[in-house]
């Protein structure tokens, strides 16, 4: 989730008025924003919708808040200056990063806050917005030392050297991307590209490299500078052009004029960034029948208004600077949001619903229950495990298993299969605890059939104290299917955890439905257990009642 | 003080080794005289006292054990017996002594200053040293020496119980080498109180108590002309351990119960999801930042699922142009391989997803269920490998926003006992309006409960159908399980410390 970082005195100056505390938390959540921190002068907000980039600026933030407190009403105005060609796309760049989108700012010199503001933003909406620069990057350079037309192209990466930010000598870009911090950071959005981006000026000097970094020479943004260029670029143009039209909104509320570039790209030719507006219709009843208010029309358009939209009759238009409006219901929660959700009164649920448990649920509670009346405490443990403990530990060979391709650790890299490694990795870590000890679990446990992947519902129970026995736990497993109305078999069973001659299947309808026996000295060496333990894992799925 | 109920309290042992105390104090003679186990004597010791009727003192004793040299002279012979047997009336080369005797030098040496000193022998200067036997070497040749009839006692033996003999040898064989040597032990000394002396005038050996009911004594009705031993019911027990739930799967059956009892069916879903069930159903675009392979956890094999076509195409066409419900759609290229692919359920959600899909779907309905999910997350104090969601959906047609704040507010209410609730603008991709649910506990404070929404017509006309009100909701209860069991650290829910589940209390 993006959060930024502002001058709380800036904000209610741009909002225009003071706010209190209690304001500030209402305006926030009609931003579905909140308060991250709020240090005397500094305030830190954080965002919980992702789509909404117009608001991760102290500029968007405080239009949303005018239009909230309804100062204003609807789509915020902006003035551009006449369009002047500027920029020149070869069709080089159409398979590597085809968009662009550019823009010049002419306005008051930089202060030091607002270049930090300009270079937050940029930060947030390439990192969130723009999928970490992949989808959309940003550049931010000034105007002075920029001769237009300029130039985006690809070109090879050893083709060309410049001065990157930050640096001292000239370094292709291929040196870039492997040695300069941001092109290591970055630079997996280029990788096993043959040609790589590049903007050039009308000189031919380099003034970037995007969406990786600028030039030190001619790209490097200051404090004191007035004329600023933002570039905007990217893989999906609606994207760009979104980031470049909050960029300009931004930078006009700053009392910065905005010059338009025209962007030719072949014979198609737009003056970026591009403030079209779009049309929807809405259909006022919606409000009623998905919010449940009962509101007029002109109540209806008020509250539009509220959210920044402009309205006539049934036409709704979503600025240029949103995107995230797919539907009319996303309008329509507009409108909720600015009724305000606590002014909401809420209604009962009125049909008659029958409430009930899924049948593999009731059959879990009938074992459980069963072998909490046998003395066993019950244990739940993380679905997770590993490959060892479930295995290696038990002298068993891992069958398929479903395994993750990306494990944050080995702990926990799989799914578990059965459970009585668990339960037995519980006795060897409490050696220390009083004896006997008698536990069991019931829980899922998912295997795998080659392509076949299933969940089943198992039960497992230990015993562990100085006369365990498989007569013991032979005699429990017995008891607690007598109890659900099934007989069952024992036949011998070898397997590598249990003591040979001491395991058993155990079978109903001559059907495996389980296993039982006394595990093996060598495995309670492994787990240094000094009891002798005896163990059973029953599959619930396969029992029929 | 009641000496009846005091006597009819006895333990067997007691009785039999109380009337003992008059003659004896030490255990060891307890023992002999009783017929019990050391172990049931000094039990016995301890309950009398407990019941004033001992006093029970520890006095350290010496005790005479032997040494080496000694465990050996006492199997064999003295070295100052072979030394004498060694010698005749004609006097013996002093150098030559060992040789004969088997004795080592030391010994010898030994044997010649003790016997010199009691004129046992003498030593003439005639060709080197000679040694020559006595009259008095003669006649104790032919008698037990002192030392011998001491050797003779069983060992260890209390330096208390010595004749004035004895003390003589024991003298002398304490400055020999490794012979005997002495121990301090603690030694108990019972002796009867007051109480006890009543006790053993009432006649405690009452052979008409009974210990233990037997079925024999019931067959045969023995028991009738016998009385009861008397327990003390205050006295401390052994633990025993009971099977019973574990904490919070049992907080989690109260909230079943719960969901159940407000008209709620469960539902479920496998731990392996697909892409599709867990996002794309659900209006997630695929290119949304929490579908990075850093978010969930991707299966290695099998890598994809089986999936319905006809239930592909139709999602697919909702993200690229939002199908005929009148949205835009996500507007990109939807990859059906990608939605394919498996992993381990992110999110419950998925579970409504296919309860909207499903056959057995009621309308009007209400579904709940508990269900596993995973994040790819580092494991801390906060965070659990994988954790449970409850989530839910109501069907029907006509519900409204203020009907899913009625369902908020009856959570708030049943789930963490308040009637304040915040309700605070939301954010996910599958519904819309929605909304984050804050509920203000008796105890925590404001706490976030839940989030909740109305699901997108994107979501649920593909998977229905057709667009039917549908309320979303899920809570994040764990908070509030842990404060019911007393849990701090989120890692404890699935506590693996026996101790800690069995001293539990449950709820």
């Amino acid at each position: 989730m993006p959060s930024i970082t502002f001058s709380f005195e800036d904000l209610c100056s741009l909002v225009g008025q003071k706010l209190d505390d209690k304001k500030l938390a209402e305006l926030l959540d009609k931003a579905k924003a909140e308060l991250d921190s709020k240090l005397s002068s500094e305030i830190t907000v954080k965002y919980n919708d992702t789509n909404q980039p117009y608001l991760w600026s102290v500029e968007g933030l405080a239009r949303h808040f005018r239009a909230s407190l309804g100062k204003v009403k609807g789509i915020a105005k902006l003035k551009l200056e006449k369009p002047v060609d500027g920029v020149s796309v070869d069709k080089s760049v159409s398979s590597v990063r085809p968009y662009i989108a550019v823009f010049v700012a002419k306005g008051p010199k930089l202060t030091e806050y607002l270049l930090n503001q300009l270079i937050q933003m940029q930060e947030k909406l390439a990192d969130n917005f723009g999928r970490k620069r992949q989808k959309v990057g940003i550049g931010l350079f000034p105007a002075g030392k920029v001769v237009f037309p300029m130039t985006y192209k690809a070109v090879e990466p050893d083709a060309v050297s410049f001065v990157p930010l930050g640096m001292a000598q000239e370094l292709s870009l291929k040196e870039i991307l492997q040695r300069h911090e941001k092109g290591k950071q970055h630079g997996w959005i280029l990788k096993d590209m043959k040609k790589v981006p590049i903007i050039l000026d009308a000189e031919g000097s380099v003034l970037s490299f995007p969406p990786i970094i600028n030039s030190d020479t001619t790209g490097k943004l200051t404090v004191g500078d007035s004329d600023i260029v933002c570039e905007v670029s990217g893989t999906d143009w609606s994207a760009v052009n979104l980031v470049s039209v909050i960029f300009a909104y931004a930078l006009s509320e700053r009392d910065f004029s905005i010059t338009p570039l025209k962007v030719k790209s072949g014979k198609e030719q737009i003056a970026t960034p591009d403030l079209s507006t779009e049309k929807m219709k809405f259909d006022y009843s919606l409000v009623e029948s998905l919010l449940g208010l009962k509101l007029s029309a002109s109540e209806i358009k008020g509250l539009l208004e509220r959210a920044q939209f402009d309205v006539s009759g049934s036409n709704v238009e979503v600025p240029a600077y949103r995107r995230d409006v797919m539907h009319q219901v996303d309008i329509v929660e507009d409108v909720g949001i600015q009724y305000g959700y606590s002014d909401i009164e809420p209604l009962p649920l009125s049909s008659l619903t029958t409430g009930g448990f899924l049948p593999v649920s009731m059959q879990a509670d009938t074992h459980r229950s069963l072998w909490i009346g046998l003395g066993f405490q019950e244990v739940m443990s993380a679905v997770l495990s590993s490959k060892e403990l479930l295995f290696d530990r038990m002298n068993v060979a891992a069958g398929e298993l479903i395994e993750i391709d990306n494990p944050i650790s080995q702990t926990y890299s799989c799914l578990r299969s059965w459970l009585l490694p668990i339960l037995l990795d519980v006795l060897s870590k409490n050696r220390h605890v009083d004896y006997p000890q008698k536990l069991f679990e019931q829980g899922v446990v998912t295997v795998r059939d080659g392509s076949d992947v299933r969940d089943e519902s198992h039960l497992s129970a230990v015993s562990a104290h100085s006369q365990a026995s498989f007569t013991e736990m032979r005699q429990y497993v017995e008891a607690t299917l007598k109890s659900i109305g099934l007989s069952c078999q024992f036949e011998e069973l070898e397997m590598g955890c249990f003591i040979v001659g001491r395991s058993a299947k155990v079978l109903v309808d001559g059907k495996e439905v389980g296993i039982v026996g006394e595990i093996h000295p060598a495995v309670l060496k492994k787990l240094s257990v000094l009891v002798p333990i005896v163990g059973c894992e029953l599959n619930l799925s396969s029992l029929k009642k | 003080m009641d000496f009846k109920k005091l006597a009819q309290s006895l333990h067997q042992y007691e009785r039999r080794v109380l009337p003992e105390l008059e003659k004896h104090a030490l255990v060891s003679e307890l023992v002999s005289v009783t017929g019990l186990k050391e172990i049931e004597v000094n039990r016995a010791l301890q309950w009398l006292e407990s019941k004033s009727a001992v006093e029970v003192l520890t006095e350290p004793r010496e005790l005479i054990l032997l040494g080496k040299n000694g465990e050996k002279y006492a199997k064999d012979k003295l070295p100052e017996r072979v030394f004498l047997e060694a010698l005749s009336d004609k006097p013996f080369p002093l150098d030559k002594l060992s040789a004969k005797t088997g004795l080592s030098n030391e010994e010898v040496n030994v044997c010649v200053g003790g016997l010199r000193s009691k004129s046992a022998i003498v030593l003439l200067k005639d060709k080197g040293l000679q040694v020559k036997i006595t009259e008095q070497g003669l006649r104790m040749r032919d008698s037990e020496l002192l030392e011998e009839s001491f050797l003779k006692n069983s060992f260890p033996l209390a330096f208390q119980s010595l004749s004035p003999q004895d003390k003589g040898a024991f003298e002398s064989l304490r400055k020999r080498r490794d012979i005997i040597r002495i121990e301090v032990e603690k030694v108990k000394r019972a002796k009867l109180t007051d109480v006890g002396k009543k006790l053993v005038s009432m006649g405690v050996r009452d052979e008409d108590m009974i210990d233990s009911l037997t079925p024999q004594m019931l067959s045969t009705g023995a028991w009738q002309q016998k009385s009861f031993r008397r327990y003390d019911v205050s006295a401390h027990v052994p633990n025993v351990f009971g099977g019973k739930k574990q904490p919070y799967r049992a907080f989690l059956d109260w909230v079943r119960f719960k969901f159940a009892s407000l008209g709620f069916q469960e539902m479920s879903g496998p731990l392996v999801e697909t892409d599709f069930w867990n996002m794309d159903a659900l209006y997630m675009p695929q290119f949304h930042s929490a579908r990075d392979i850093h978010d969930a956890y991707y299966v290695k094999e099998p890598k994809v699922g089986k999936l319905d076509p006809a239930l592909v195409k139709r999602v697919k066409e909702m993200h690229e142009s939002g199908g005929q419900t009148g949205s835009k759609g996500w507007q990109y290229d939807f990859d059906v391989e990608r939605t394919h692919r498996l992993l381990l359920r992110t999110q419950g959600t998925a579970c409504s997803s296919r309860m909207l899909a499903s056959k057995d779907l009621k309308i009007p309905g209400k579904y709940f269920g508990i269900s596993r999910a995973f994040r790819h997350d580092v494991i801390d104090a906060t965070h659990l490998p994988d954790f449970n969601q409850i989530e839910g959906i109501v069907v029907e047609e006509g519900l409204t926003f203020r009907h899913l704040i009625g369902l908020l507010k009856m959570f708030a209410k049943e789930f963490a006992g308040t009637e304040e609730i915040k309700l605070v603008p939301g954010y996910f991709p599958f519904t819309e309006p929605s909304v984050e649910l804050y509920a203000k506990h008796p105890q925590l404070g404001w706490i976030e409960l839940g989030g909740a929404g109305i699901f997108r017509p994107e979501v649920v006309t593909p998977l229905l159908g057709k667009n039917v009100s549908v309320c979303a909701w899920g809570l994040g209860i764990d908070r509030l399980g842990m404060f019911k069991l007393g849990i701090k650290d989120i890692r404890n829910l699935f506590s693996q410390d026996v101790a800690f589940l069995r001293d539990g209390e449950v709820m």
